[in-house]
C-alpha cells in the first residue's frame, strides 16, 4: 500500500516535471546525472560543423579534441614540448624542409579499421581542397590543391611525409601540426559517404570529401566517438570501446548547451549537470562557499584589447596611444569585472606560450595621461567613438574604460552592436576604438605575432589583414622582425625575438591590451580528473571519473 | 442689487455661475468643474501626486542626486547593497543607483513628452483630416494608420530603431512613428460624430475653409478624449522605451536610462537584486502614476458623464 502510495507519487511527480520541462521548452532537467555520464553545461551555439577540415569554433575543437588523435600534441607539463600522439617518433631534416613522422604500432580507427600513413596523408589533402577558414594553418607551408598529394604524402604505410616550403622554426610546424584542424579521419569511413560535387570555378573537385557526413558524424581513432550533436541542443559523445590506447573511464559525455550564467549555476547547483563552463563573476563568487562545487581553472590563449585606429589623426600621435594606456584601470577591471576569469595581461603573448613576456607597466594615471595629451596638443581633450561587442565582460570594461577616459577629458561614445556589426566595421577600418578580443589560432607564437605585430600592406585592399592591418598601423620594422623569427631554428633565440617583439608593442602600439583570458568551471565535487587545458583543444574527459 | 451682492458673491460662486458674463468665466468655471471631478476621484489624485514628484525630482536632480550618475568607484564600490551611503545599493561598475534612478528620471520624461508631442499631433491631424475629409483621403489615410497598426508596436519599434541606429533620439522617433494610429482612430471617430453637425454646417455656410475648419472647430472636439488617450499611453510609452533600453537600442551607456539599468542588472539577479529591482520599481511606479492619471482625466473630461 506505502508502496504503491510512492510510486503514485512519484509518477505524478515526474509527469509534473516533465509537463514543466515541456513547458519551459528549455532541455529536460535530469535529477542526477547517471553514474557513467559527465553532464556538462556548456554554451555550444558556436557549433556549426563537426567536420575537423571545416570547424573553427571553440566549442568544435574542444569535442574534436576527444574524438580525433593529431600526429603530435604539446606536453601538457611543458607547452613547449611536443610529445606523439599517433606518431611514436619523427625525425627534421638538416635543410628543416622535411619532417617525416613515424606512426605508432596497432593504431585502430573506431570503425576497427587501422590507421595508416594513407589515412594522415588524405586527411591533410582533403583539409587543403576542402579550404575552408582553418585550412590556412597547413596551408601556410606551402600547400595547395595541386601539391599537397606531393607535399603531404605516406611513404609506407607507417611512415608519413610532410614537406614544407620554407626552413620554419620546428616548433612553428609542430605547434600547427597539433591544432585540430590536423586531425586523422578514417579515409575508409568518409569515402563509403562522399557526396558527388559540380566542380566549378572555385571548387574544382568532383566530391565533397565527405564533409556533408562529417557535419554530423565523426570517424576518428580517439578515446570517443560523437553519437549526436543537436545544435544549440546537445552533443553527445561515447566512449570508443576500441580505442588503441588507455580507454575513457566513463561511458558518455553530454555537453548540454545552457547560455546563461545564472541557468548554469543553478543548474550546478542542485546537480542536474555535473560541470558548469560559462560562469560569469558573480556566479562563481557565489559559489565559493558551496561544499558541492569546486572550481577548476586554466589560463587560456585569448587575450582581451582596445585597439585605436591609426586612420583618425588624433589617435594615431603617439603620445595619444601611450595615454589610453594610461586610461584603463587595469586593477580595478581586474579585480571586478573580470574576478576569476581573467588576469590582466599587458602583453600579447598569451602566459604559457614560447617566448611569453610577463610584464604589465601599465597602471591608471590619469594625471600622467593628461600630460601626454597636452603634449600632443591635445589641452582640451577629444570625442570618439568605440564600437562594443553586446557582451559581458566586454561591455562593462568598456564603460569603466569610458568614465576613467572621461576624467582625462576623452569623451568615448560607446556604439553597442552585436559580433557580426562590430566586426564587419572593425574590418572595413572604419572604426575609431575597438574592444575586442583575440584567440590565437594555433598554440605558437607566430599566431599573434603575426596578428599584432605584421602589416605587409597597409593599403585599404592589402591581403593580410592581421589587427595591425585593421587598425591602419604600418609597421615595416616589426614585420620583418615577425618574419624572421617565424624562420628562427634555435628556440631560445626564437623566444628572445618574440620578447623583443612584445616590448615594442607594449610601448608604442595603438594597441591596449588588457587581459587574458582564464577559463573556470564549476565541477561538482563527486568528479575526479577535471582538468581545463591551456587552449580549447585541449581539454580532455577521458580520464574523468566519478563517484 | 447686484452691486451689493457681488462682493459677497464667493469665488466658486463667480466660477460656477450658471450665467457667466463673458466667455472667458465660462471655460474657466468649465475648467473649475473638470477639476473638481478630478479630485473626488481618489486614485486620479494620487496619479497625479506620483508624477508632480517625478517632474520635482527630475527638476532638482542635480539637487537630489548624492553622487554623479556616470562616474562609479569600479574598485570599492561595487554591487554594494542598499546601506546609509548608498540608498538602493550601488551596480556592477559602482555607481549609485538612487542617484542614477535620479538623473534617470528626466531621460523617462523627455522621452515621454518628446513622443507625446510628436505623436498626438501627427495623429490628431491624420484621423481630423480623414474624418472631415471622407471619401478616398479617408480610405487611403486609415488603411495607412491600419497597416501601422497591424504590427505589434514593440516588434515595429524594434525594427525602426534597428534601422535608424541605436541611441535615445531614435528610439523617442521611433516609439512616436509607432504610437500615432490609435490617436488618428479616436480622432477621426470623434470628428464623424461632429462634421455633419449644425455648428459645423454654420461655419461652412459663413465660408470658412476646410482648414480652419478642422483646425478651429474639429479639433477642440477631439483634445479632451486624446488627452485622456495620451496620458492612459504613457504607461506604456515608459514600457515601451524601457524594452528599447533593455534590449541595447535605447539609450547607451553611461545614460541612466532606467531599462537599460534592468538589463545590466539581470546579469546579478540572484545575488544582487537591488540592480535591477530598484529601477524595476521606480519604472512601475510611474507607469503605475500615468496610468491613474489617465483613469481620472478620463472619468473627468468625458462630456457623457458631464453634468453641464
Amino acid at each position: 500500500m506505502m508502496m504503491e502510495n510512492i510510486a503514485f507519487r512519484s509518477r505524478r511527480w515526474l509527469a509534473g516535471t516533465a509537463l514543466s520541462a515541456m513547458l519551459m521548452a528549455a532541455a529536460p532537467a535530469f535529477a542526477v546525472t547517471p553514474a557513467d555520464t559527465l553532464v556538462e553545461g556548456f554554451a555550444i551555439d558556436d557549433i556549426i560543423t563537426m567536420d575537423p577540415g571545416e570547424a573553427f569554433e571553440l566549442s568544435a575543437a574542444e569535442v574534436s579534441a576527444n574524438i580525433y588523435d593529431l600526429l603530435v600534441r604539446s606536453d601538457l607539463a611543458d607547452t613547449s614540448k611536443f610529445k606523439g600522439d599517433l606518431a611514436e617518433s619523427w625525425t627534421i631534416s638538416d635543410d628543416r624542409l622535411t619532417y617525416t613522422f613515424k606512426l605508432k604500432p596497432d593504431l585502430k580507427f573506431a570503425s576497427g579499421n587501422p590507421v595508416t600513413a594513407e589515412d594522415v596523408a588524405w586527411s591533410f589533402e582533403r583539409l587543403v581542397k576542402l579550404d575552408k577558414s582553418p585550412a590556412f594553418i597547413l596551408g601556410q607551408f606551402g600547400l595547395n590543391g595541386d601539391n599537397v598529394a606531393e607535399k603531404a604524402k605516406a611513404a609506407a604505410p607507417d611512415t608519413f611525409v610532410f614537406t614544407v616550403d620554407k626552413p620554419y622554426a620546428p616548433s612553428f610546424v609542430l605547434n600547427c601540426l597539433s591544432s585540430t584542424v590536423a586531425a586523422v579521419v578514417d579515409k575508409q569511413v568518409v569515402l563509403e559517404h562522399i557526396k558527388p560535387v559540380t566542380p566549378s570555378v572555385d571548387y574544382k573537385y568532383d566530391n565533397d570529401f565527405g564533409n556533408d557526413w562529417l557535419k554530423t558524424h565523426t570517424a576518428g581513432s580517439g578515446p570517443f566517438k560523437l553519437r549526436e550533436w543537436r545544435a544549440n541542443e546537445a552533443v553527445v559523445i561515447d566512449r570508443n570501446d576500441s580505442y588503441w590506447g588507455e580507454k575513457a573511464k566513463l561511458a558518455r559525455v553530454v555537453y548540454r548547451h545552457m547560455k546563461e550564467s545564472s541557468a548554469q549555476r543553478l543548474a550546478l547547483e542542485v546537480g542536474d549537470i555535473d560541470v558548469a563552463r560559462n560562469l560569469e563573476p558573480n556566479d562563481l563568487d557565489a559559489m565559493a562557499e558551496n561544499v558541492n562545487i569546486t572550481i577548476a581553472s586554466a589560463p587560456k590563449g585569448t587575450v582581451y584589447y582596445i585597439s585605436l585606429n591609426q586612420k583618425n589623426p588624433n589617435l594615431a600621435k603617439p603620445e595619444v596611444r601611450q595615454a589610453f594606456k594610461y586610461l584603463i584601470d587595469y586593477d580595478a577591471i581586474g579585480s571586478t569585472l573580470i574576478k576569476g576569469i581573467g588576469e590582466i595581461h599587458q602583453t600579447f603573448l598569451p602566459k604559457g606560450v614560447l617566448g611569453e613576456l610577463d610584464e604589465n607597466p601599465f597602471k591608471l594615471d590619469v594625471a600622467k595621461a593628461k600630460g601626454l595629451l597636452e603634449k600632443a596638443g591635445l589641452k582640451d581633450g577629444l570625442s570618439v567613438t568605440m564600437d562594443v561587442r553586446n557582451s559581458q565582460p566586454v561591455t562593462g570594461i568598456a564603460e569603466s574604460i569610458q568614465q576613467t577616459a572621461g576624467e582625462a577629458g576623452i569623451k568615448i561614445e560607446i556604439i553597442p552592436g552585436d559580433d557580426k556589426q562590430t566586426l564587419t566595421k572593425y574590418r572595413a577600418r572604419n572604426h575609431d576604438i575597438y574592444i575586442g578580443q583575440w584567440g590565437q589560432d594555433y598554440f605558437d607564437p607566430n599566431s599573434n605575432s603575426q596578428t599584432f605585430a605584421s602589416n605587409p600592406d597597409n593599403s585599404d585592399d592589402g591581403r593580410v589583414q592581421t589587427l595591425a592591418w585593421r587598425n591602419a598601423w604600418d609597421l615595416p620594422d616589426l614585420t620583418k622582425e615577425t618574419e624572421a623569427a617565424l624562420l628562427e631554428k634555435d628556440s631560445a633565440k626564437r623566444s628572445e625575438m618574440y620578447r623583443h617583439l612584445q616590448k615594442e608593442v607594449l610601448d608604442n602600439s595603438p594597441f591596449a591590451l588588457i587581459y587574458q583570458q582564464i577559463e573556470v568551471a564549476g565541477v561538482r565535487s563527486n568528479v575526479n580528473g577535471f582538468k581545463l587545458g591551456p587552449s580549447f583543444d585541449t581539454n580532455f574527459v577521458g580520464n574523468i571519473t566519478k563517484e | 442689487m447686484s452691486a451689493v451682492e457681488q462682493p459677497t458673491m464667493s469665488r466658486r460662486g463667480w466660477l460656477l455661475s450658471e450665467r457667466p458674463a463673458s466667455r472667458w468665466q465660462a471655460s474657466l468655471g468649465r475648467a473649475y468643474a473638470t477639476w473638481r471631478r478630478f479630485l473626488a476621484n481618489r486614485l486620479g489624485v494620487f496619479g497625479l501626486f506620483i508624477i508632480i514628484v517625478l517632474l520635482s525630482i527630475a527638476a532638482f536632480a542635480d539637487q537630489l542626486a548624492t553622487y554623479s550618475p556616470v562616474a562609479g568607484d569600479l574598485k570599492n564600490a561595487r554591487l554594494l547593497p542598499p546601506s546609509a551611503q548608498h540608498w538602493l545599493g550601488t551596480d556592477d561598475l559602482g555607481r549609485d543607483i538612487y542617484s542614477r534612478i535620479i538623473y534617470g528620471s528626466r531621460l523617462t520624461l523627455v522621452v515621454v513628452m518628446l513622443v507625446a508631442v510628436i505623436a498626438a499631433p501627427v495623429g490628431l491631424l491624420v484621423g481630423t483630416v480623414a474624418g472631415y475629409a471622407g471619401g478616398w483621403t479617408d480610405s487611403v489615410l486609415m488603411r495607412v494608420t491600419d497597416i501601422f497598426l497591424a504590427f505589434p508596436k514593440l516588434i515595429l519599434a524594434l525594427s525602426f530603431v534597428a534601422a535608424l541606429g541605436p541611441g535615445i533620439e531614435n528610439a523617442v522617433l521611433a516609439i512616436a512613428i509607432t504610437a500615432w494610429p490609435p490617436y488618428a482612430r479616436i480622432a477621426r471617430a470623434e470628428t464623424l460624430t461632429v462634421r455633419s453637425s449644425d455648428y459645423i454646417k454654420v461655419v461652412q455656410q459663413m465660408g470658412a475653409s476646410p482648414f480652419r475648419i478642422v483646425l478651429r472647430h474639429i479639433m477642440p472636439m477631439c483634445n479632451s478624449s486624446l488627452i485622456v488617450r495620451v496620458t492612459l499611453d504613457m504607461a506604456g510609452i515608459i514600457l515601451t522605451a524601457a524594452g528599447l533600453g533593455f534590449v541595447g537600442l535605447g539609450a547607451q551607456p553611461p545614460l541612466p536610462e532606467w531599462g537599460a539599468m534592468i538589463a545590466s542588472g539581470r546579469r546579478f539577479i540572484l545575488d544582487q537584486w537591488w540592480v535591477a529591482a530598484m529601477p524595476g520599481m521606480a519604472i512601475l511606479i510611474v507607469s503605475l502614476g500615468f496610468n491613474l492619471l489617465g483613469e481620472g482625466l478620463r472619468d473627468a473630461l468625458d462630456p457623457r458623464s458631464s453634468d453641464q
